[in-house]
């Protein structure tokens, strides 16, 4: 154990950067869940909203019927004094006009000009309003791009559009559900990001240096097998992993005392899981000898990429179909669908949950596979690849 | 059980195109301090590496102990020790953490390797810095902390691959003591260099080495026998007209003579009093000369004529 014991001891010098992360990953954390008990937190208000529908189509009346779902439709006279008086008392907080030909511009792709507006001031709720009608008329046109006749795009649109506003109504609930709080459930959300950003530079780092060529070929000159020497060095990415995650699990039990229960066990199992692929990923990139400020910006890039396009940071429902496209083939989506599923922000079903884990697995998998393979042309030239060959021209 | 504890036989390593040792024989027997002496380029480094199996090579046959070496040769490898050319330890590590770290690799003993390694520290002598983090030595105490990395184990075949580059001339001297105690205590030891002094200096027996092949081979003395010049005569002169030369070069036992910026060097094969023969052909011409001195013959002599180019020109 000669080798995991000198990793261990360059982990030790590599930490004070991780612990960085890690600390300002908890207080966010505390942060988060003592502000989510307060009142000051996001939260989607039912608009007062009258809407004249001056095109008076089966898709002006399908919006209407939309915004209906999450707002209060009130009935007033199309005069503008009568309008503004109402805006101006209260009485409602939007005057929605939906233009003639509004039919005819969707079906044909067109975004602008569909609607006319009267509002008082840019508050909060406006820009709400605005918002979705923007990302309304932009998936129907993405739908119609795809092919979809215009009646199945509007269909599909508001899918998406109604999903997303559950996934707000659960933020903003202080409950949660039955299963697993809500606070919690973010807490697991944002793991990915401290994962990645703080272990695997730290494993990357160690890794770098315990691969580095000089120390290698000292090493190959000694007793020491190849196989023992990669074994060590697995198993050492894998206890430090471990270890802040166990960390990070015992700091979420005591931001959230009740967390442990029920299928929250099934969260904790998944980010143990990321947390298996994370290390392969860090065993990988390893492989590749990164300088220090190469490193830096491949954490970056996996770290906020695939947080951004798996929907770490912002709900998968608001990302197009073409970026959750891409984002399947990464394991944190498989991983926020996993925590989503078991948060039940997405249908749950325990096949679905295991169907991520395994995905999840197989990703690590998959790293750890070709990490070896880059070694084995890395050192093709060296006397690594022909003890390989003699040990199987021998056996 | 024979003596012999290295034999390379006809190595042929290719880097591409390029042959970095070409059909390279070599024969080391126990005890011996054997110098590997080239400029750099000349396949030292790549000798040492295919030695110990860290690269593959083309053609040839290995033999350590006896033993042929192949990369899974543990019991072959657990008697070597190994100082690499570039200094090899942890910049992470304490200087005490990095020798127990490369000594634990053979040796699995705590308490042991506790001893192995104070015993090591202390041949070293960097008692005063176990502490110490590599990146805060100096060069000369960063070499021989690499030294310690290797020999802690105490191992019976110890190869150095020029351990004194970049190091003050006092740890130099320390460094050429300890190889010289390591050898009395039984070590074998092979020792690559392009500083032909150090070579001189400690080697039992040297290989000359020159674009992969080895261009002579035996002890100083046999080396130096090998070449005609026996003898290197410079008097400073101010002025030497073409005839006194011709007349000095027409003496018995000189091969040559050159006159460069008020210098004459008169080259002797054999011969026995050649100065006073060249002095006295000056003072029957009646020119005054300056100083006088005589050298016998160095490695680089042996390298330039072997090789017809100057070791010292080839340095970095
Ligand atoms: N990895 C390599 N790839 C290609 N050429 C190499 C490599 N290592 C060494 N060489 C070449 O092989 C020759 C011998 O190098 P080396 O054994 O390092 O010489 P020395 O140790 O005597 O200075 C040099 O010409 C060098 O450029
Ligand atoms: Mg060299």
């Amino acid at each position: 154990m000669q080798v995991f014991k000198a990793m261990m001891k360059v982990t030790r010098r590599w930490l004070p950067s991780a612990l960085v992360y890690i600390i300002v990953f908890v207080v966010i954390s505390i942060f988060a869940s003592s502000s989510s008990t307060k009142e000051n937190k996001f939260e989607v208000t039912k608009l007062d909203i009258c809407v004249f529908d001056r095109d008076d189509t089966p898709e002006s009346h399908a919006l209407i019927e939309l915004i209906g779902k999450n707002n209060n439709l009130k009935h007033l006279e199309d005069d503008k004094d009568v309008i503004i008086d109402a805006l101006y008392y209260g009485r409602v907080d939007y005057a929605l006009i939906i233009n003639e030909g509004y039919a005819e511009k969707l079906g044909n792709g067109e975004t602008a000009d569909l609607f006319g507006s009267y509002h008082i001031d840019e508050s909060f709720s406006i820009v709400y309003i605005n918002q979705f009608l923007e990302q309304y008329t932009s998936s129907v046109k993405a739908y119609l791009a795809m092919g979809k006749p215009l009646s199945e795009a509007v269909a599909s649109a508001e899918n998406v559009l109604t999903q997303e506003s559950e996934v707000d109504m659960f933020r903003g609930n202080d409950e949660g559900n039955e299963h697993f709080s809500v606070a919690f459930s973010s807490y697991f959300l944002f793991m990915p990001y401290i994962l990645i950003s703080a272990v695997f530079v730290v494993i990357c780092q160690v890794l770098v240096v315990m691969n580095r060529k000089d120390l290698r070929f000292r090493t190959n000159c000694s007793c020491i097998k190849n196989t023992s020497y990669s074994m060590q060095l697995c198993l050492g990415s894998v206890a430090f992993v471990m270890t802040v995650w166990l960390f990070l699990m015992v700091v979420g039990a005591f931001l959230n005392k009740e967390m442990y229960s029920g299928r929250a066990w099934l969260a904790v199992l998944n980010s143990f899981i990321f947390s298996l692929v994370v290390a392969a990923i860090a065993v990988l990139v390893s492989c590749f000898e990164p300088k220090q400020n190469v490193l830096n910006l491949i954490t970056q890039v996996i770290g906020l990429g695939m947080c951004f396009l798996c929907g770490v940071f912002i709900p998968a429902s608001m990302l197009g179909d073409n970026v959750i496209a891409i984002s399947r083939f990464l394991p944190a989506y498989w991983y926020v669908k996993a925590n989503s599923m078991i948060a039940e922000t997405e249908p749950y079903s325990f096949d679905s949950v295991m169907q991520c884990y395994m995905i999840q697995l197989s990703f690590a998998a998959a790293m750890v596979v070709l990490a070896l393979l880059v070694r084995r042309v890395k050192y093709s030239g060296a006397a690594i690849s022909t003890s390989v060959k003699k040990i199987a021209a021998n056996s | 059980m024979t003596d012999t504890v290295v034999k390379i036989n006809d190595l042929v390593k290719r880097y591409g195109d390029l042959i970095a040792l070409d059909h390279f024989d070599l024969e080391i027997k126990q005890g011996e301090i054997f110098g590997l002496l080239g400029p750099n380029g000349s396949g030292k480094t790549t000798t040492i590496n295919c030695l110990l199996s860290l690269l593959s090579f083309d053609k040839g046959r290995i033999e350590i102990f006896g033993r042929e070496m192949t990369p899974v040769s543990y019991d072959i490898k657990k008697d070597i020790g190994i100082i690499m050319q570039n200094v090899a330890v942890f910049d992470e590590l304490s200087v005490y953490e990095n020798i127990d770290y490369f000594c634990g690799l053979y040796i699995k003993d705590k308490e042991k390797r506790r001893q192995y390694v104070d015993e090591a520290i202390k041949f070293v002598g960097l008692e005063d810095f176990t502490k110490f983090h590599p990146k805060k030595l100096s060069g000369g105490l960063l070499r021989r902390l690499n030294i310690a990395c290797g020999i802690a184990h105490k191992p019976k075949l110890i190869i150095l691959d020029e351990p004194t580059v970049a190091v003050d001339p006092q740890s130099r001297n320390r460094i050429l003591e300890g190889i010289q105690d390591l050898n009395r205590n039984g070590a074998t030891i092979i020792y690559t260099s392009h500083y032909m002094e150090e070579v001189e200096q400690i080697c039992t027996r040297i290989a000359i080495m020159d674009k992969g092949k080895k261009a002579a081979e035996g002890t100083k003395d046999e080396l130096k026998r090998m070449i005609k010049n026996t003898e290197t005569i410079t008097i400073e002169i101010l002025d030497l007209p073409d005839k006194v030369r011709k007349q000095i070069a027409s003496l018995d036992h000189i091969y040559d003579t050159g006159f460069e910026n008020g210098k004459l060097t008169v080259y002797c094969s054999g011969g026995k009093h050649n100065l006073l023969r060249v002095l006295d052909v000056l003072q029957k011409n009646e020119l005054s000369f300056g100083r006088v001195y005589t050298e016998l013959p160095t490695l680089n002599d042996v390298f330039l004529e072997i090789t017809g180019t100057a070791l010292r020109d080839k340095e970095d």
